[in-house]
């Protein structure tokens, strides 16, 4: 069966001030990323990365980042990713770190993968929250698997559209 | 000293067997062993000190928040005068008040005291020094070739920091390393310097290399020399930079993960007498996902 398998890197991204994230583009996280990979693998590495990566999707609320490398060279390629250490967006340099959480073949894997790690994260706030009336909201979204007024709703729509363009 | 309570789930029994060349065994150590999870328990033990409470609070969250169980707080210490003192760790407590929640785990996050020695001259590291007393790991940095060989062969410590900020002024030899091997004792990369100048870089690729291939992979951390919360990386992170090292994939996985743990039951030593390993003796189906296992642990190198 021939089939042009990828891999999907599942990234967050970690800054010290969270207003800051908010003025990511993916354009901007996919020339760090181009710019990472020259620097550290040379011309090589720049060739290799025109073939398959793009940034599939960007979630500028909660810093969470989707990456499709090639498959027959996407180790090579992710260990670049550590020497970033900043993100040029808007004439803006963004101190910051990549911090990959999962890798998959499909973009659904992933998906399901954050859905977890959301809930999870979701759990630990709980403790963390000022009044009830939050604690009932956080609750009744971990039950629905939805939040209102974050675009996780979205997320999913056009997660779905674009695995089967893929 | 802060010792921890045993944490036993109900669902799970655990048989603990003593060796029997073994009298006493501290409670913390066998917490230590007895609260491993069933996941991959990954660790950084090299974090720097330094005195801004606050940069040291966001460094320790971050560990957290990326997934490491336990951490290290390094002093580095480097007797240029005669007659310095070597300093002493600021107790937790007093650093962070509530340890923050490891990502994915149901424990809070450990935190531990080491320190490390520059040596330049064979006098620098006094063994058995009682100042030595209140940090739970000790390192030695050696800067010549002769220190090399005694650090690995004689001094009584569990870490061998590589040096990564400028050209090895020797090579590794096969001999030292080995001892060190069968001692116990782990060489340390540490790799925040590579993420701040290009040089850098180069050396730390370099050596690592060098270490690589005189040590066949076996007994390497890879732990960050980080000072700002920003020059931490995620496990999975480290552990495909140790493929840039030179590692294959299940030692550079082991580098962040048994050898960590490997090193703690060596340094283990001076408050045990004994060694004690728990077995798994009756494993149910466990449902919730924050439950833990114990898995059985691994057993020191050295006896």
């Amino acid at each position: 069966m021939v089939r042009v398998k990828s891999r999907y890197l599942l990234c967050e991204i970690n800054v010290s001030d969270r207003s800051n994230l908010l003025k990511l583009d993916d354009r901007a996280v996919a020339g760090a990323v181009r710019a990472a990979v020259a620097r550290i693998h040379g011309d090589y590495g720049a060739a290799l990365c025109s073939v398959r990566f793009c940034v599939k999707y960007l979630n500028a609320h909660t810093g969470t980042v989707f990456l499709r490398f090639p498959k027959g060279c996407y180790k090579l390629l992710w260990s670049a990713l550590p020497f970033i250490t900043s993100i040029e967006s808007r004439g803006q340099i963004i101190p910051c770190f990549f911090n990959c959480l999962h890798v998959g073949g499909t973009m659904r894997t992933c998906q399901k993968f954050l859905i977890r790690y959301n809930t999870q994260q979701l759990h630990q706030m709980l403790p963390k929250c000022k009044n009830e009336e939050e604690k009932r909201q956080i609750r009744e979204a971990i039950l629905s698997c939805t939040l209102t007024g974050r675009n996780d709703e979205t997320f999913e729509d056009e997660l779905m559209s674009e695995e089967d363009g893929e | 000293m802060h010792l921890q309570s045993l944490q036993s789930t109900k669902k799970q029994e655990k048989e603990k067997k003593i060796l029997p060349l073994t009298t006493r065994v501290s409670t913390r150590f066998v917490w230590l062993v007895a609260n491993c999870n069933s996941m991959a328990v990954f660790m950084d033990l090299n974090v720097l000190f330094c005195a801004d409470r606050n940069r040291m609070k966001s460094l320790i969250e971050t560990a957290a928040h990326l997934g490491f169980s336990t951490v290290a707080i390094n002093y580095v210490f480097e007797p240029k005068a005669k007659k310095q003192e070597v300093p002493s760790p600021m107790p937790i407590s007093e650093l962070i008040g509530k340890l923050p929640m490891v990502q994915g785990h149901s424990c809070p996050i450990r935190v531990l005291n080491r320190l490390t020695v520059v040596m330049s001259e064979a006098s620098h590291f006094r063994p058995n020094a009682s100042e030595y007393r209140p940090f739970d790991l000790l390192a030695v940095q050696p800067t010549t070739e002769k220190l090399f060989h005694a650090a690995c062969m004689l001094c009584d410590v569990d870490i061998i920091c590589i040096l990564v900020t400028e050209r090895l002024p020797f090579f590794f030899k096969r001999a030292p390393i080995n001892g060190s091997i069968d001692r116990g004792v782990v060489f340390e990369v540490s790799y925040a310097s590579a993420l701040r100048d290009i040089t850098m870089r180069r050396y730390t690729i370099t050596n690592a290399v060098c270490l690589m291939e005189s040590c066949k992979g076996k007994n390497v951390i890879l732990s960050s020399a980080a000072e700002k919360a920003l020059e931490l990386r995620g496990p999975y992170d480290i552990v495909n930079l140790g493929l840039l090292f030179g590692l294959s994939d299940t030692d550079s996985k082991e580098a962040v993960t048994s050898t960590c743990r490997a090193v703690l039951l060596h340094a283990a030593r001076k408050t045990a007498s004994g060694i004690v390993y728990t077995m798994k003796s009756q494993q149910e189906v466990l449902r919730d996902t924050a439950d833990s296992e114990a898995p059985a642990a691994k057993r020191p190198k050295s006896t």
